[in-house]
């Protein structure tokens, strides 16, 4: 019977270009799948950006269905493996574009003039192809708490610059206040990718950090498992907030942060997690954004970060250029710029004037031009989904650096 | 019971007299077409359930067992025969599922000893005994996603319950986010948050009970142990197995809403589950036909299961 049904298996299985629900009529209509369209913060934004695709046209409706992001993946990968589903979908940057590329529309002839306009395209695109329109970019700042730093006697407007003078102000400031120094969420194994990509401009060397995203990753060099090194330091060395393996990063660890138990986090740039979220416990002149503290020398300290969240085109629409519009329409300025002031994204466009927003926001943007993209984006899933059990097994001492480092360089390696 | 047309029971009268002289032609064959309608019957009847069970069951169980069969990501649709299969396991995380699932086996005797316990001393009437029927119900009716959120303030490593062993003195203990003990404490929180059905299911089984019995024992001047041990286990014989076979289905197949919530199958994996297995390699790893080959492995490990289970509840009801 098994013999039969592998047999069977040939073709079953594979997928037909089956239509979305559009039709031929004139009525016209579009599906568009995210997780972001339910969001008070972003009504203004899908507002804008129906109103701009509505005056260019008049007859295609347009249904945003805002699916909940625990289950995004899960229902997208159904509707990937039937060939039907939105025309429209919204993608995280990185791995979970990258792995589905095969259901997608290159956009290179559709966005060919939002290319300078728009930041982040890297995160998007595959084998020099791009298939989604970057929306807000996405990074990981290390933010740290101005009023601590003052209590301790620190200079907020001076933070370390060496990792040496990050740990010692970091023990100045528990011993002043009792605050931990790093606030870590790490129960989804997601507290890992943040330390990675915060701190690791600090300890690769540049052309390390450039080999690493290009592909050419070595991780026998010294300075990866130093990475690792420092993670499990951190960890014994009671700098982050105890049971960091088991408290969750998105609901949890922000508010160790704004309520000044941790006086610094790496955070996000856009979504939850960042500047202007924090801004509702701490006020806005008391978050400071530092650069990662100097570990090796030689190193260049840079603003991690690549394009955050996207909408891309299914391959199976009936409308590929209308469909590629309504993309366009969601990354026009004018909707982004209703993103950035009612979500506090940093959104892609860089033509939007920073300079209201608070001292962090303009601090963030001052580096967009000289940051890199972050190096656990370049990651796949696989390999991430495995050095987060590793680092769990770090923090708890179930295991060695060099056994983590040697599990994923072999995951890295089979891609 | 067979259903054929040699069982005398749907053999219509007409053809034992068939033979009979005095039978006309026409008859006969009218009582022909009468039996054959009669031997079809039965089939007719029963046909829109095996229909509905072929297509809404068997039908797509086959296909997910042939999609298991194939490959996942630029190799989707193409037949890869057993590599799912050798992949998993070759993949430590399912191994820690598989692990788990013993261990609920292991932990059972627990889950079923606790309701059978407390519903004894309601039975036996201990004091405030109809305030803790319905405090004890009271978990069964919430979901697991609220259980899950409670008990995760209940037991984060600020939580109030290491407050309390504070106190008196006791280290903090990571709940969640021990390896060695997580896995126990989600277990621990899945048996407080279902115990109550089974409890009902023992009361309704200490209905039965011959109460004469009880009053025997007491005059004979058994203690309470020699009670329960000797008159209220055997006779609740068949309530025992009952709610074993569903407390084991419950642990297998419903604790995924738990899992996600308290422990996301961490820290280090040990929480995985073969459900959570299947659910993250499908949504979160994008490889659908690795988790229908997981989803298969988890099937033939319910079906051995669910077949154990019958032949002892055959076994136990022979003895009786």
């Amino acid at each position: 019977m098994v013999v039969a049904l592998a047999v069977a298996g040939c073709g079953s299985a594979a997928r037909t270009a089956a239509p979305s629900g559009g039709s031929q009529q004139k009525q016209q209509k579009l599906v568009v799948w995210d997780w972001k369209s339910g969001e008070p913060a972003a009504t203004a934004y899908i507002e804008k950006a129906k109103a701009d695709f509505a005056k260019r046209h008049p007859g295609v409706t347009v249904e945003f269905v805002a699916q909940p992001f625990d289950q995004y993946y899960t229902l997208l990968g159904t509707a990937i493996q039937a060939g039907k589903g939105p025309d429209v979908m919204l993608f995280n940057g990185g791995g979970q574009i990258r792995d589905r590329v095969g259901a997608l529309l290159p956009l290179d002839q559709y966005v060919a003039e939002d290319k300078s306009r728009l930041a982040g395209w890297d995160a998007f695109s595959k084998d020099g192809k791009i298939y989604a329109a970057p929306v807000t970019l996405q990074g990981h700042p290390i933010y740290y708490n101005k009023t601590l730093y003052e209590k301790a006697g620190l200079d907020p407007a001076n933070p370390p610059k060496t990792w040496n003078e990050f740990v010692s102000g970091c023990a100045a400031i528990k011993k002043a206040t009792g605050a931990t120094c790093f606030a870590l969420g790490n129960k989804e194994g997601f507290g890992i990718q943040f330390f990675l990509s915060g701190l690791g401009s600090g300890v690769l060397t540049p052309q390390e950090y450039d080999d690493w995203i290009a592909g050419k990753r070595d991780w026998t060099s010294p300075h990866v498992k130093r990475i690792f090194e420092l993670w499990k330091e951190t960890g014994d060395k009671g700098l982050n907030n105890d049971g960091a393996n088991s408290t969750a990063m998105f609901t949890d660890i922000f508010r160790v942060f704004e309520t000044g138990k941790a006086a610094h986090i790496i955070g996000l740039m856009s979504d939850i997690g960042h500047w202007k979220d924090f801004g509702e416990f701490l006020p806005p002149d008391k978050i400071g954004v530092m650069r990662a503290p100097v570990v090796t020398s030689g190193a260049t300290p840079s603003l991690p970060y690549d394009g955050g969240i996207g909408y891309a085109v299914a391959k199976w629409t009936k409308e590929p250029a209308l469909a590629a519009d309504l993309v366009r329409s969601l990354t026009s300025t004018d909707a982004l710029t209703a993103f950035y002031a009612k979500a506090g994204a940093i959104a892609s466009d860089t033509t939007i004037d920073l300079s209201q927003a608070g001292p962090a926001a303009v601090s963030i943007a001052s580096e967009i031009k000289s940051g890199k993209p972050a190096l656990h984006v370049a990651l796949s899933s696989k390999t991430l989904d495995l050095m987060g059990r590793l680092s769990q097994q770090l923090l708890s001492g179930s295991t060695t650096v060099d056994k983590a480092v040697q599990q994923l360089a072999a995951t890295d390696r089979a891609g | 019971m067979p259903i054929g047309g040699t069982s005398p029971l749907v053999r219509p009268a007409g053809s034992v007299r068939a033979d009979g002289a005095t039978v006309k032609q026409p008859r006969r064959r009218q009582d022909a077409r009468r039996g054959r309608t009669e031997r079809l019957a039965p089939y007719v009847l029963v046909a829109p359930a095996v229909l509905i069970i072929v297509i809404l069951r068997l039908w797509p169980l086959v296909l997910g067992v042939n999609f298991s069969f194939t490959g996942d990501g630029e190799l989707n649709g193409t037949p890869v025969g057993l590599s799912n299969y050798l992949a998993l396991a070759g993949d430590p995380l399912f191994r820690t599922a598989l692990r788990n699932v013993g261990l609920l086996v292991l932990l059972l005797p627990v889950a079923v000893a606790i309701p059978g316990m407390l519903a004894t001393f309601i039975y036996l009437r201990v004091p405030g005994h109809r305030v803790y029927r319905s405090v004890y119900f009271f978990p069964a009716v919430l979901s697991p996603v609220i259980v899950g959120a409670i008990f995760n303030l209940m037991l984060g490593y600020d939580g109030p319950l290491n407050a309390v062993l504070g106190a008196i003195g006791a280290g903090p203990v990571d709940w969640l986010g021990d390896p060695g003990i997580a896995m126990f404490t989600v277990v621990g929180v899945h048996i407080w948050a279902t115990f109550g059905m089974a409890l009902v299911v023992f009361l309704a089984g200490f209905s039965t009970l011959d109460a004469s019995l009880l009053d025997a024992a007491r005059v004979d001047g058994a203690s309470l142990r020699q009670t329960i041990w000797h008159v209220i286990i055997p006779s609740l014989t068949r309530t025992i197995q009952f709610v074993f076979v569903t407390t084991m289905i419950g642990m297998l197949t419903s604790m995924f809403g738990l899992l996600f919530v308290m422990t996301s199958g961490g820290p280090e994996g040990a929480t995985y589950l073969p459900e959570y297995y299947i659910w993250h390699q499908q949504g979160q790893m994008n490889q659908p036909a690795l988790a229908s080959a997981a989803s298969t492995v988890l099937f033939v490990v319910m079906l051995v299961v669910g077949l154990l289970q019958i032949t002892l509840l055959r076994r136990a009801g022979r003895q009786d």
